[in-house]
């Protein structure tokens, strides 16, 4: 008999091993094809645009995909050889020498990868289609794709899989040269043996588990973290939180189930017998992958919240840079005549194609000013400095249809979406002296805007609204300052795409208009939630699986046990109840504990949404994580079911 | 109060006809080929036998862990071999105890947990729980290990903690398995005799399958089973340990097979 011959032989007898495997490896293969040709696919690239936007988006989400990948394929290996091990050291026993066995081993590792790697590309092509349609859904174009067998993406794929089987083969070859005999035939029921915790120790450690993680929110929502060191900060952040999370899985969550068990005195019970005893039993060997699925619960949570609350939001938030429906500005590239001229020009345009709007000239006034407060953010370096501001009729933009608050006399409110997140409550008011001829006007500014008031080159610059009397007193001091817009808004925001193309040749080399920017920003965040959302799916289906291979070896292990109380007359119905709440410990402590990372995370970065309040985006994205996730413990539940039924 | 005569007590289980095979329709393995037995309140009884006699057979299907193909068995009034899955569970937990070969306690328990497991469910109070637990752990001599776990304990106090497991709840009736299989001589030896005292001192009624004829002089009668049929009895009556061994040695000699050191 040769070697394949044996290989073959075994991979026959040894089906109910391999699926768990082979698994994981289809579902790599198909993962990574479908992303691949999606990017690489020319309509996809023609229709978003997606050459010069967000290229390097779609390959940080391979590399990202990639990874996720290689933790998870390993894991289902060193798993599946876990399973093995008596197998491989029977081999040893009767004689094959370590190569011969783990060229056995390379070679089954390798026919499994091409297999998988045809079952996967099939599945891929099958629901590529189907993912493509999404992505074009969510970009917002409407019209027929097609999509075609991508060359490239076959052969990325088939790179970045050969690398994989390359990875594991040299595992497996690792494994066998180290592993000695005895140690292969008591790898299955290997097991460490429950100690007595010291109990200061691990009161100290588990009540500095929680601190960290409480310290890690608190500061990355404190003013401490908005300075220069940002990075730095998010760092020690980062460091903190997945620190903690590893001792409270480690030492917290172990000393607080000591603490219930030693008041119960021996009085476990049976669903504690099944659920608190285990979980204490496997918390050291478990803490690891705990952290692992926790930390990676908490970044796609706060991935596909953030992303989904972009997408949630991208109207309400464009508004905020764009706020006229059209502006005609008076600076720019391939522009002749005055504002005004062009104005008229364009509101010809619209009448002629009967659509109805509000025309409002604009005039602002490009000053010097200078800055002086409190709590002036260092960041900016207002203080000392002559900065330049925009003022701004008030009444003129109430008459464009703007809904924003009005200064009283001798007070002003400043517009600054780009520093929006650094000027907080505690900032205002301020003083603010502005350079008007040859006098200077004193303004209090008294708060922040929720958006800006014009758009373009006049939005560049922090844009500070007066009440009309003021206007008119900055301008007479320095008239030759003032600047003259157009706003057009529209009666009715559907004939918004009509106008939208009316407009093009007014527009010159700025983006002036809400339509446009809107299209632009909602195919951009389109891309956005998708990569979050596939690569979120990935390593949604990653951890949870990961978390169903980890309770299926588990309920192997306990087999026994089960047998033992099903002989002392205990229904599968009451053990089952042990084990549905040793499930929920299981998968609900990493799905909340990564559920309460992610909404910190998601409300220290909230500030960037100006105007929209993301509770709901965010807890839609949440809510659909938790079910697909919940869908694993069902499908552990059942397994188990499985086990202790066949128990007896 | 010892059983030396087989007419006295109330007969806790009575087997009749009791078949057992294995395999399909077709090409089956008769293992028991009809065992008739009655075991008495206090009795503490021994199956003996070649490998392949049908001991352990024997024994689970008389405990209830598996089912006779023909045939009646009764327990403390109740028909067993009628009962459905269900009922059989409460009915183990409530009448029966066990003691098995390789221990079967839960790793992850310490040894107290262990013994108060089976009364979890049984509604006994903490404070009776507790009671039984001082009671039972007292004479079995683990009563300091109670906060220790399995792989901390040896393998005697293990099957100690076992045979405390199989007391708690005052079963009817206690079964057995090679509990000495996996002992050294002196744990062995240790283990038989507090199952002897608990036997003797308080009326419980043991079932044990064993290939050690010392373990099973302990017992007050033995059974010798043949190819699934029962082949003898010996009772003990008044007769020394030392003599009722001589005796089984004696039967186990006209069995043939099965040699026994005598330890």
């Amino acid at each position: 008999m040769t070697l394949v011959d044996l290989v073959l032989r075994s991979m026959r007898k040894n089906l109910k091993h391999y699926y768990l495997y082979f698994f994981a490896l289809i579902f790599g293969v198909t993962l990574f094809f479908i992303f691949s040709t999606l990017q690489h696919d020319s309509s996809v690239v023609e229709q978003t645009d997606l050459s010069a936007k967000m290229a390097s988006g779609f390959q940080a989400a391979t590399v990202l995909l990639f990874g996720i990948l290689l933790i998870f394929v390993t894991y289902a290996n060193d798993l599946f050889l876990k399973r093995r091990s008596r197998e491989i050291g029977l081999y040893q026993l009767v004689g094959l020498t370590k190569g011969a066995v783990s060229r056995l081993l390379i070679i089954e590792n390798i026919l499994l990868g091409a297999g998988a790697f045809i079952v996967g590309l099939g599945a891929g092509l099958l629901v590529s289609r189907l993912f493509l349609l999404l992505l074009m859904k969510l970009v917002g174009y409407e019209g027929f794709v097609n999509l075609s067998f991508s060359g490239a993406a076959f052969l990325q794929t088939a790179v970045v899989f050969a690398v994989l089987i390359v990875i594991t083969s040299f595992r497996m070859f690792w494994k066998v040269r180290r592993s000695q005999l005895i140690d292969l035939f008591n790898d299955d029921k290997k097991d460490e043996h429950p100690k007595q915790p010291k109990p200061v120790l691990s009161a100290l450690l588990g009540i500095l588990g929680v601190a960290m993680i409480g310290f890690g929110y608190w500061f990355a929502n404190s003013t401490y973290m908005l300075n220069a060191f940002l990075l730095l900060n998010m760092l020690l952040v980062l460091a903190f939180v997945i620190t903690g999370t590893y001792l409270v899985f480690r030492v917290t969550i172990g000393w607080l189930m000591t603490l219930v068990r030693k008041n119960q005195n021996g009085h476990i019970g049976l669903a504690g017998a099944l659920s608190i005893a285990p979980l204490m039993h496997r918390m050291k060997a478990n803490a690891k992958s705990l952290t692992v699925i926790t930390t990676l619960s908490a970044m796609t949570l706060a991935m596909a919240g953030f992303a989904y609350s972009m997408y949630y939001s991208t109207e309400q938030e464009t508004r905020v840079w764009v706020p006229h429906d059209f502006l005609i500005d008076e600076i720019g590239e391939g522009k002749e005549g005055t504002s005004e001229e062009r104005a008229a020009k364009f509101a010809a345009d619209l009448d002629e194609a009967g659509i109805g709007y509000v025309m409002q000239p604009i005039t602002y006034l490009e000053l010097n000013a200078s800055y002086t407060g409190d709590n002036l953010p260092d960041l900016l370096g207002w203080e000392g400095n002559t900065v330049t501001a925009n003022v701004f009729d008030v009444r003129q933009l109430k008459a464009a249809g703007l809904d924003i608050e009005e200064p009283k006399a001798g007070e002003a409110v400043i517009h600054d979406s780009g520093i929006a997140w650094l000027l907080t409550d505690e900032v205002f008011p301020y003083e603010a002296s502005i350079a008007a001829g040859q006098t200077n006007e004193k303004l209090r500014v008294t708060s922040l805007g929720k958006r800006e008031v014009a758009s373009g080159y006049a939005g560049v610059h922090s844009q500070l609204t007066v009440s009309g009397e003021t206007y008119d007193r900055i301008k007479a001091a320095a008239p030759a300052e003032t600047h003259q817009l157009v706003a057009f808004n529209l009666a009715d925001q559907k004939d918004l795409a009509e106008a939208s193309a009316i407009f093009r040749p007014y527009r010159g080399d700025m983006t002036l208009d809400f339509y446009t920017t809107y299209k632009e920003s909602l195919s951009y965040n389109g891309i956005m939630i998708f990569i979050t959302g596939f690569l979120g799916l990935a390593f949604l289906v990653s951890t949870g699986s990961i978390l169903y291979f980890k309770q299926m070896s588990e309920a192997e292990q306990e087999k026994r046990s089960y047998t033992t109380l099903r002989q002392l007359g205990f229904r599968t119905g009451e053990i089952m109840k042990g084990i549905r709440r040793k499930q929920a410990f299981v998968f609900g402590i990493p799905l909340v504990i990564g559920l309460v990372h992610s909404i910190f995370a998601i409300k220290s970065v909230s500030f960037i949404f100006m105007s929209t309040d993301i509770t709901l985006p965010v807890t839609i994205a949440m809510m659909a994580y938790a079910l697909i996730y919940l869908i694993f413990a069902v499908l552990t539940i059942g397994y188990y079911r499985k086990t202790v039924h066949a128990a007896l | 109060m010892t059983n030396t005569n087989q007419t006295q007590g109330r007969i806790v289980l009575q087997a009749n006809q009791v078949r057992k095979s294995f395999g399909s329709k077709l090409n089956s393995t008769e293992v028991l080929k009809g065992i008739n037995l009655q075991v008495r309140e206090g009795e503490f009884v021994g199956i003996m036998g070649p490998s392949g006699a049908g001991k352990t057979t024997l024994l689970n299907v008389l405990a209830t862990i598996d089912r006779p193909t023909s045939g009646t068995i009764t327990i403390d009034g109740n028909e067993t071999s009628k009962m459905k899955d269900a009922q059989l569970s409460k009915f183990r937990r409530d009448k029966l105890g066990f003691i098995f070969q390789d221990y079967n306690l839960l790793d992850t328990l310490t040894v107290k947990e262990n013994i108060l497991l089976p009364a979890s469910l049984g509604g006994l109070s903490k404070k009776a729980a507790e009671e039984q637990f001082n009671d039972f752990a007292g004479i079995l001599g683990i009563k300091e290990h109670g906060h220790k776990y399995p792989h901390e304990i040896s393998g005697g106090q293990k099957q100690r903690t076992s045979a405390a497991r199989a007391l708690v709840n005052h079963p009817s009736m206690v079964f057995a398995d090679e509990p000495t299989g996996a002992l050294d001589s002196k744990s062995a030896s240790a283990l038989l005799g507090t199952l002897e005292d608990v036997n003797k001192s308080r009326g419980v009624t043991i079932m044990m399958v064993t290939h050690d004829a010392v373990a099973s002089s302990y017992c007050s009668r033995v059974i010798f089973l043949k190819d699934g049929s029962m082949y003898s009895e010996l009772y003990r009556g008044d007769k020394t340990r030392q003599a009722f061994f001589q005796d089984i040695l004696n039967m186990q000699a006209v069995l043939g097979g099965d040699r026994v050191d005598a330890r």
